[in-house]
């Protein structure tokens, strides 16, 4: 039977899946769940009902339209899709680690949608990862935000298009070893991060102005104006200056987030949301006053030097202080669990369930500027949902299914072995790995320096 | 917050968990003497849990386990609406082994060499690693250090987290390290071809046969009092070969624990199986050669793409059903307070709360051989403990007080004086 | 954009063509005997097809001056004509590979500057060198053109092999007679591939997406700077790049973007990049991605095969007592198998037109793997066509080749069977109207058997964990044992060095040999040790403290005779 029932649903993966991702909205109705809505407190026994891929309805007693799926969720919890602020699944190249400056290259090009940890992801509750440049550089790449919409061939069906860019920044030890102690060029130091990243934005406002210039003479009559050479890296640092990306910066120490908050200060940069920021818990008024918020680790510490002096406390200190935090998984592992690591807020400063769930739902929607779209139970926001086992933040819980737009992607009870979508033709003994390297910050990068060592590092 | 006073109310409103919250000043340091702890639920893991019990600790030792126990000397602790437990024993990590792991000048955990049996992690253990107070306020009291490199890394201490030398901590189990030969890849970035791997492995695999009959040799000659050279190593693993040390054998990939069973099929020798990530495809054969396992972390990925999600969260109580002997551990350093967690994850994906429970306190003093004093809340053992308002698995509990060897230890580390200090920053945004 | 319209491809030809020939007029009659008495042929009574699913029996072929003069029954035959018998034989039109490397060397990578920068290297050091020509690595008479032509091919667009994301203008050239050029065009298209060269930017697909984008648009502004400039006073001089210049053909759409790739994602990404400047696309090197076959359609987008099918692995490996998981995947692993199989019958049925290119095949596997197509549901004609006419096509070369008539070339098959039948045989091939027969085929292998299996060139790849390391080792033999040099990418940065070979100890079918590398000042002594199977180096690269890892050679063809 076994034998047969593979095959069928390998068929199944091939020819079932490109459908569904082309019909990308779904409907469906949830009843009689613990809803766990985030921005308005907990229902008890409440239905959902999603139509074409939208919240149409929270309340008690919804009817069900025809024809649509229902799923009873009695004495199950219901939460929104978890939303990862900085991830690197998925992806087929993670650094472009060879300048300072790479601010030209975007994610959405090595966007890898047969990845099977997209479907890792969705097992752990996880619908939108911000899929990030890796942090090699002063100033990485456009990244790209991922709806989990797993089956498709064509990574475009995973971009959230609706979501605003968002650029990856980099401070501290990675960029000043690949690039100073690596190459010899700067940074090498924190002083040279800050060198780069002022002369970048300095270039780009001379760059827009010369086509400002070019622009307006080219549209007087029989103009002979010449144009001015292209850049696109210039030309996305003039648009991080127009306010048309959100700086998602790698940082650790509170130094350095203080330096790229008055960089930002200096250029009138708004939109700036610091990732792991170990030592952010040491400038939390300051990340509460000048920055769209954080998104750390729970208690990642002490694998570099750089986060030595980090606490577990951090995320309860910063939401304390008002800082929009979020907690962010930068592996393939940990994105599985958010919601674990979400609960460890309570053991390490005691917050709520709602404030403890806030961090990886609302508030990094917030910080991928999408709240209005996802990141809560509410009318009129996308369908993704998480049907829990057990409340989410207990360590017993266990995510049943996984709603994307609506669609399920993932449900614990019809999912079997072997979700990749792509296999090799010519693999025949499966290679067993014992440590999961891949999607991390520092993925890609010559990590042979001076001592000849290897560095594993995020 | 700009008066001192009210700094001072905070802090103290912090007392109720952190019941050794560090004040200003004070000098916070593990303390030893007679202690009853009242009123609480005792979960004894191998007897039946006590309601509204006692526990008196003196000289170390766990004295009186029941109820209506009175002392008039001892520190009395109550415990109402709390939970004791046995300290959690994490069966290997390098806890203590590294400070910093990036920063190569902290890292004791690998000696060059590919046979270095004699290297003793005891020896590199800093009592004052930072990581140490980090790690036992979470109720882990004990963990395996853990050497790795080469084929025989080294031997593997077990130590209790108190103590100022390694010697205080050490807490009676020692173990010879062996990576056995992997077909397996060691991460993703690993490109060697298949061809390659089962060359390595295969190589490997005469290093192992063929050192291992030098010890047995050096044993036999050794037994019959020969005089030999100076030699550390094989002094060292003919411990392993006599049953005075066990063997711990690190070994994942399922055709590789196929493999190890195989080479132990004939040698009297006391092994573990460590790692066994991949131990649920083959359990059956473990459970059939009768070896003990310890597992993790619980929290990793599968080992193969087209595992399933969950197949690193439902190995150890797969290997469980099996009737495997399966401890966990976390593998880690600086993360071991983890260990708690790995047993929870490992409970939902089927093990239950009571055999995960086992998994990290009385099943690894077994495996280990310190059954005798850790591992379960019973009247002679070690009185290494610790108090919760509720299950430990789960983060929102709070764990109140922890006590190893007798010493109740402070319940303060620099996660949370950093914590206390910057909670409300003085100056805040103005100066 | 007016301005660059003297530079067409015909004017290029020409310019190629002149200074070609004017190498090669020699006032000799032929001492060597090579020469052939007559260069007028006759086949006759042969079954032709003259396009596929088009025959004629018992026909005559006439070939004069390289061109197929006549064709049909009852034709005179010339009084100076050879004739070829060709009763019992088929006649096809002559293979064309519309992106293949036969007879091109790798052009050697420059030196870099002392003041190397590796955020900003030299066009030419990171492989941005769209101006060069594959014609100046080309050799006409390499023996891998021998090869290919052994197995029906007569005409191929020759692609660039240097290294990195743009490495030239490819070639169009017929396998004819040695001494003649053979080149039909010289900067036929323009060739790009997702090759980043390491440490050095751009050193992913991330970066070469970007500087794609980037260089195109520069040279749209640069032609526009070119036209103000031509036609106004007053104007900045622009500055000469010819860089940007190489894409100015592109940007007119006077030759298409060859661009090669290794996997669908690369598929999808060369197409976005289609999508996003307009430039005429070919694919090359396809080898998967059925359900990329409508958005291939609706782009109007050009696509050639690969001839590389996977080894059949899969449906030969037996498991004993296997679990049903087991069983399971391996079955996901032969349908993938089947799949790459298909590949070209569902371009087909999808009436998508395709070629094949012969780029990294062997052409030893050439007509097993047509076969396999063929089994798994491509039609004989459409492989016919997909070797003929559709390449010809896709080549803007149909007037001229792709089929048999009157006034083509004159390149030819002639099998002692139908085509793709087993046991057919190849008896002649017609190159540019030269004669090559196929008698005894085993003979030359004997003699390759006999080479000293070490020396020569190793094309090496040592896979570290941080990616795959390629260079180039030379040996060569000595009264007193072996001598060699290897080269590397330069630790510190992008760019190769090259190193002498110390140690060398050959034993059996084991090589091994030391090289240092120097890192900051430290001095590292790498070994290399393996053994050696025919063309093939199988082995490790050792570092000291650091580890080993794989190592593999593959001896460049014919360089035993280069030494």
């Amino acid at each position: 039977m076994n034998k047969i029932f593979y095959i069928v649903t390998a068929f199944l993966w091939i020819n079932l899946y490109p459908l569904q991702a082309q019909s990308r909205k779904g409907n469906v109705l949830i009843k009689n769940a613990t809803v766990l809505t985030i921005t308005n407190g907990v229902q008890e026994e409440t239905d959902i009902l999603v139509e074409n891929g939208v919240i149409e309805k929270v309340g008690k007693g919804l009817s069900a339209p025809a024809n649509i799926t229902v799923v009873d969720a009695a004495g199950k919890f219901v939460m929104p899709g978890i939303i990862d602020a900085h991830s690197h699944v998925g992806l087929e190249v993670v650094n472009e680690p060879t300048s300072p400056i790479t601010a030209e290259v975007w994610m959405g090009d090595v966007v890898d949608p047969f990845d099977v940890g997209i479907y890792r992801a969705l097992a752990g509750g996880v619908t939108i990862s911000n899929a990030m440049h890796g942090s090699a550089n002063a100033i990485g790449g456009k990244n790209i935000t991922l709806k989990h919409r797993y089956g498709t061939s064509n990574p475009e069906d995973l971009f959230m298009k609706e979501a605003p860019r968002t650029i990856k920044f980099a401070l501290g030890e990675n960029p000043t070893r690949v690039h100073g102690r690596a190459h010899g060029i700067q940074p090498r130091s924190r002083m040279g991060v800050e060198a780069v990243i002022r002369n970048g934005f300095n270039e780009a406002i001379q760059y827009k102005k010369s086509w400002e210039t070019y622009n307006k003479a080219a549209k007087q009559k029989n103009s002979t104006a010449v144009p001015p050479a292209y850049s696109l890296r210039l030309q996305t640092l003039a648009d991080i200056l127009d306010g048309k990306f959100i700086i998602h910066c790698h940082s650790y120490r509170a130094d350095e987030i203080n330096m790229l908050i008055n960089v930002c200060k200096d250029f009138n940069i708004k939109n700036i949301v610091f990732s792991h920021v170990n030592e952010g818990f040491k400038v939390a008024p300051e990340l509460a006053e000048y920055t769209m918020g954080a998104s750390v680790f729970a208690d990642w510490w002490a694998y570099k030097f750089e986060v030595y002096y980090s606490t577990a406390y951090n995320a309860a200190i910063l939401s304390k202080n008002g800082v929009v935090t979020s907690i962010n998984s930068d592996s393939g592992e940990l994105i599985r669990h958010l919601f674990h690591e979400a609960g460890k807020t309570q053991r390490y400063g005691g917050l709520s369930d709602e404030e403890a769930l806030a961090l990886i739902t609302i508030n990094p929607a917030k910080q991928l500027g999408i709240a209005d779209k996802v990141g809560s139970i509410e009318e009129g926001k996308q369908g993704d949902l998480v049907i829990f086992e057990n409340h989410p933040l207990s360590v017993y819980a266990i995510p049943q299914m996984t709603f994307v737009d609506g669609i399920k992607y993932f449900d614990i009870k019809e999912d079997e072995n072997d979700q990749r979508i792509k296999v090799s033709a010519t693999e025949m003994v499966e290679t067993v790995y014992l440590k999961e390297d891949d999607h991390k910050c520092m993925h890609g990068v010559e990590m042979f320096t001076e001592t000849g060592n290897f560095f594993s590092t995020h | 917050m700009k008066l001192n006073s009210n700094i001072f109310l905070f802090l103290l409103s912090l007392l109720p968990f952190l019941s050794y919250g560090q004040i200003e000043g004070e000098v916070v340091k593990p303390r030893g003497g007679k202690f009853l702890l009242q009123h609480a639920t005792i979960v004894t893991v191998t007897e039946d849990t006590i309601e509204n019990g006692s526990v008196l600790i003196t000289d170390g030792k766990i004295e009186k386990v029941g109820s209506n126990i009175s002392d008039a000397n001892a520190t009395v602790i109550d415990c109402s609406g709390l939970f004791i437990y046995p300290g959690m024993i994490d069966a290997g990590n390098r806890l203590g082994l590294v400070e910093v792991n990036s920063v190569a000048e902290t890292q004791d955990y690998a000696e060059v060499g590919n046979v270095t049996p004699n290297m003793q992690a005891l020896t590199a253990i800093n009592p004052n690693a930072v990581a140490i107070p980090v790690t036992r306020v979470s109720g882990v009291t004990t963990s395996l250090a853990v050497p790795s490199g080469g084929t025989f890394p080294g031997t593997a201490a077990l130590i209790n987290l108190n103590g100022y030398t390694p010697d205080q901590m050490y807490t009676g189990f020692k173990g010879v390290v062996m990576n056995f030969p992997s077909s397996a890849k060691s991460s993703t970035w690993d490109r060697r071809s298949e061809e390659d791997i089962k060359k390595d492995a295969e190589k490997a695999m005469k290093t192992i046969n063929d050192i291992w009959e030098k010890a047995t040799t050096y044993h036999q000659l050794s037994t019959a009092k020969a005089e030999l050279q100076y030699y550390p190593e094989m002094k060292q693993l003919a411990k392993v070969i006599s049953g005075e040390l066990s063997l711990l054998i690190e070994v994942n990939a399922a055709s590789d624990i196929e493999m190890a069973i195989k080479w132990l099929e004939n040698k009297k020798i006391n092994a573990i199986l460590t790692g066994v990530s991949e131990g649920w495809r083959v359990a059956d054969k473990i459970a059939a050669a009768s070896l003990p396992v310890i597992t993790g972390p619980v929290l990793s990925i599968p080992n193969r793409k087209s595992d399933r999600y969950d197949a690193a969260y439902t190995n150890p109580s797969k290997m469980l059903k099996a009737g495997i002997k399966v401890a966990l551990r976390t593998n880690d350093a600086e993360n071991v307070r983890n260990l708690p967690f790995n047993a929870g994850f490992a409970a939902a994906y089927g093990m239950g709360k009571e055999e995960a429970l086992k998994a990290v306190t009385i099943i690894p003093a077994e495996i280990l051989g310190v059954e005798d004093h850790l591992g379960s809340i019973e009247v002679g053992k070690s009185a290494t403990l610790f108090v919760s308002d509720g299950d430990p698995f789960e983060t929102k509990t709070k764990i109140k007080h922890v006590f190893i060897d007798g010493y109740q230890v402070p319940m303060s580390n620099r996660h949370i004086r950093l914590y206390q200090e910057f909670l409300e920053r003085s100056p805040g945004l103005e100066k | 954009m007016s301005v660059f319209k003297g530079h067409n491809l015909f004017m290029q030809m020409m310019a190629w063509m002149c200074s070609l020939f004017s190498l090669t007029v020699l006032a000799q009659s032929d001492p060597t005997g090579e020469k052939r008495v007559t260069g007028t042929y006759a086949i006759t009574n042969a079954t032709v097809f003259t396009s596929p699913g088009h025959s004629v029996t018992q026909a005559t072929i006439v070939i004069k001056n390289g061109l197929i003069e006549d064709l049909g029954k009852n034709i005179k035959i010339p009084i100076e004509a050879r004739e070829i018998n060709g009763d019992s034989l088929f006649v096809y039109a002559g293979f064309i590979d519309v992106a293949g490397n036969a007879g091109v060397g790798k052009p050697a990578t420059p030196e870099r500057p002392n003041d190397f920068d590796p955020s900003d290297p030299p066009h030419e050091i990171v492989g941005i060198t769209p101006y060069r020509e594959v014609l100046d690595d080309f050799d006409a008479e390499g023996e891998e053109i021998a090869d290919w032509r052994k197995e029906g091919f007569t005409l191929a667009q020759l692609v660039p092999k240097g290294d990195g994301m743009m490495p030239g203008k490819t070639a169009i050239a017929v396998y004819g007679q040695k001494g003649s050029s053979n080149i039909i065009a010289a900067s036929a298209g323009f060739s790009s591939k997702f090759d980043a060269i390491r440490g050095m930017y751009p050193g992913t697909t991330l970066g070469i997406m970007a500087k794609w984008r980037d260089l195109y648009k520069n040279a749209e502004l640069s032609a526009e700077h070119q036209i103000l400039f031509a036609s106004n006073s007053g104007i900045i001089r622009p500055e000469k790049n010819k860089v940007l210049e190489s894409f100015f053909p592109v940007i007119d759409k006077e030759v298409p973007v060859i661009f090669e790739v290794s996997d669908e994602l690369e598929t999808r990404r060369a197409l976005a990049l289609q999508r996003e400047m307009g430039f005429n696309l070919v694919l090359t090197g396809v080898s998967e991605g059925t359900s990329l076959i409508s958005t291939i359609k609706e782009a109007n987008v050009q696509v050639v095969l690969s001839l590389i099918l996977p080894k059949d692995k899969a449906s030969k490996k037996e498991i004993e007592d296997a679990s049903s998981e087991t069983t399971a995947r391996l079955d996901r692993v032969k349908e993938a198998y089947k799949n790459s199989l298909k590949l070209a019958s569902q371009f087909e049925k999808e009436d998508v037109a395709f070629a094949f290119g012969t780029q990294s095949a062997k052409s030893e596997d050439f007509m097993k793997n047509m076969r396999l197509m063929i089994e798994n549901g491509l039609s004989e004609e459409g492989a016919l066509a997909a070797l003929t006419i559709n390449a010809a096509k896709i080549l803007n070369m149909d007037k001229i080749t792709g089929s048999i008539e009157k006034g083509k070339l004159a390149n030819l098959v002639i099998t002692t069977d139908s085509l793709f039948k087993k046991g057919s045989q190849i008896k002649h091939v017609f190159a540019d109207g030269y004669l090559f027969d196929y008698e005894d085929t085993d003979k030359q292998k004997e003699e390759k058997d006999e080479d000293d299996p070490v020396s020569g060139s190793w094309d090496y790849a040592a896979e570290t964990p941080e990616g795959s390391s390629a260079g180039m080792m030379t040996l060569k033999k000595k009264p007193d044992g072996y001598q060699g040099t290897i080269t590397f990418d330069d630790p510190e940065g992008g760019g190769k060095k090259t190193n002498e070979m110390k140690n060398i100890e050959w034993s059996g079918n084991t090589l091994k040999f030391d090289f240092d590398v120097d890192v900051k000042g430290m001095h590292i002594s790498v070994t290399v040790s393996g053994d050696i199977s025919g063309e093939e180096y199988e082995g490790k690269l050792s570092i000291p403290d650091f580890g080993s890892f794989p190592f593999r050679a593959t001896k460049t063809p014919d360089s035993n005779h280069n030494i």
